[in-house]
């Protein structure tokens, strides 16, 4: 089983949706500083990607100092900084672009999707 | 970038028949790259030629920077291959064929040829022909994965498997992922089990290959468009831009394929032909659905087309 949680979705390159994937269960705690992160073989097997589009995902991952590697040991989630408003915040973006373009779709302005999300925000809050 | 295979205009006749014709294809060295086509379009021919097991016409086909036709023991080291009808010596057990093997290859890993074998649920004292369908595929993937093979080429190896097999023998196929370079060629009529996997499409039909590309830049210039024409617009236009695919008509809801897309320009293509369209949509596309929009448009399944 992997660590993070991913459904692809049609016609977006893997490599996109597993980094934006691995960063969400970073940020939202489901993976943990020190956790260990599976090898490119286990990417590349459990999700049935190209083991360079795995080994792509971690060497970004790395890059970016979200994954660090422990030789001997293997790959774990690095030592975070607390996440940022912002960071969590940019999770929503896919979320935002299909609501925004069913809204444009829609021939709805930025005032009828702001109106929509408040009505939703309210009914939840 | 290296290729690992590479062929020019190669082709096979088989009495009037030109089942392979001018093909040449190379495969980059490190790819996974899916050879698709209808049953009959020539896969087989073209493996088999490359593999020297078929001499071609004309033409010649590089292997491992190697005439297919001089290929020898030490290529045949390096290359593992498995294929939908291949020959099992039926009457041995699987430690037999495992024992069988192992001296033909320098490379043998025997550690490694144990873990495919458990993680295959192959019993080592069973006889092969007591085996199912999917059963002896993986006995065959175990034989050819165990000397660590630089190109492992795959003919059809996904028909008649049940989807657990096929789960474990795609991952059996990339516990040799690890190995720098490590090249795949695989053939199948659909690009299902492969969506995902693939780098590098090939498809052949009736002989001929007619597209070979990254998935990388297929995906970029394939688009499914979608929009609302006006009321006064009720069929196609006889004439559409040729790189307009299978597009349809259904009320006033128009649906096509863009296969050059461009943001810019594709719109500017649509506007063109319907000016009052409305609602446009444009979504990217999954490998499969390229090959399916591709399949319909060469009529790949017509079999007057196969000549």
């Amino acid at each position: 089983m992997l660590p993070f949680q991913i459904q692809f979705k049609t016609g977006l390159p893997a490599y996109g949706q597993v980094v934006y994937s691995v960063k969400k269960a970073i940020i939202s705690g489901g993976l943990k500083p020190g956790d260990k992160f599976p090898s490119v073989r286990t990417l590349s097997q459990e999700l049935r990607i190209n083991p360079n589009t795995a080994h792509k995902v971690v060497a970004a991952l790395v890059n970016e100092k979200l994954l660090e590697v422990r030789p001997g040991i293997g790959t774990i989630v690095a030592d975070a900084r607390p996440s940022t408003r912002e960071q969590r915040s940019d999770l929503l973006g896919d979320d935002v672009e299909r609501v925004v373009v069913q809204a444009k779709k829609l021939q709805l302005d930025i005032g009828d999707v702001q109106q929509a999300i408040r009505k939703h925000w309210d009914l939840l809050s | 970038m290296n290729n690992i295979i590479e062929t020019h205009n190669l082709a096979r006749r088989f009495g009037r028949t030109d089942a392979v014709d001018n093909l040449s294809l190379s495969v980059p060295e490190g790819s996974i790259y899916a050879f698709l086509g209808p049953n009959g379009a020539g896969k087989t021919t073209t493996i088999k030629m490359l593999l020297n097991i078929l001499q071609p016409t004309s033409g010649s086909a590089e292997i491992l920077g190697v005439d297919s036709t001089r290929l020898g023991p030490g290529e045949f080291a390096s290359i593992g291959y498995v294929s939908e009808n291949q020959k099992l010596p039926e009457w041995m057990t699987v430690g037999q064929l495992i024992d069988y093997c192992r001296p033909m290859y320098p490379g043998w890993d025997t550690a490694f040829c144990e873990k495919l074998r458990v993680q295959f649920d192959l019993p080592l004292d069973r006889k092969l022909k007591a085996f199912s369908r999917g059963m002896k595929m993986k006995a065959s993937l175990l034989s050819s994965l165990a000397y660590r093979p630089r190109l492992l080429v795959l003919d059809e190896p996904f028909t008649g498997l049940d989807p657990l097999v096929r789960d474990e023998f795609i991952r059996g196929m990339l516990e040799l992922s690890g190995e720098g370079n490590w090249t795949v060629f695989i053939s199948s009529h659909d690009i299902d089990e492969v969506e995902r996997l693939a780098d590098w499409v090939g498809i052949i039909n009736g002989g001929h290959l007619k597209l070979a590309e990254s998935a990388e830049s297929l995906q970029a210039r394939f688009r499914r468009v979608e929009c609302v024409v006006g009321a006064d617009t009720t069929r196609l236009p006889a004439s559409l831009p040729p790189s307009w695919l299978i597009a349809e008509i259904a009320g006033h809801s128009v649906r096509y394929v863009e296969s050059l897309y461009q943001p810019e320009s594709s719109e500017a293509k649509l506007r063109e032909v319907f000016p009052g369209a409305t609602q446009i949509s444009v979504s990217a596309m999954s490998l499969r659905d390229i090959f399916l929009a591709l399949a319909r448009t060469y009529r790949l399944s017509n079999p007057t087309e196969i000549k």
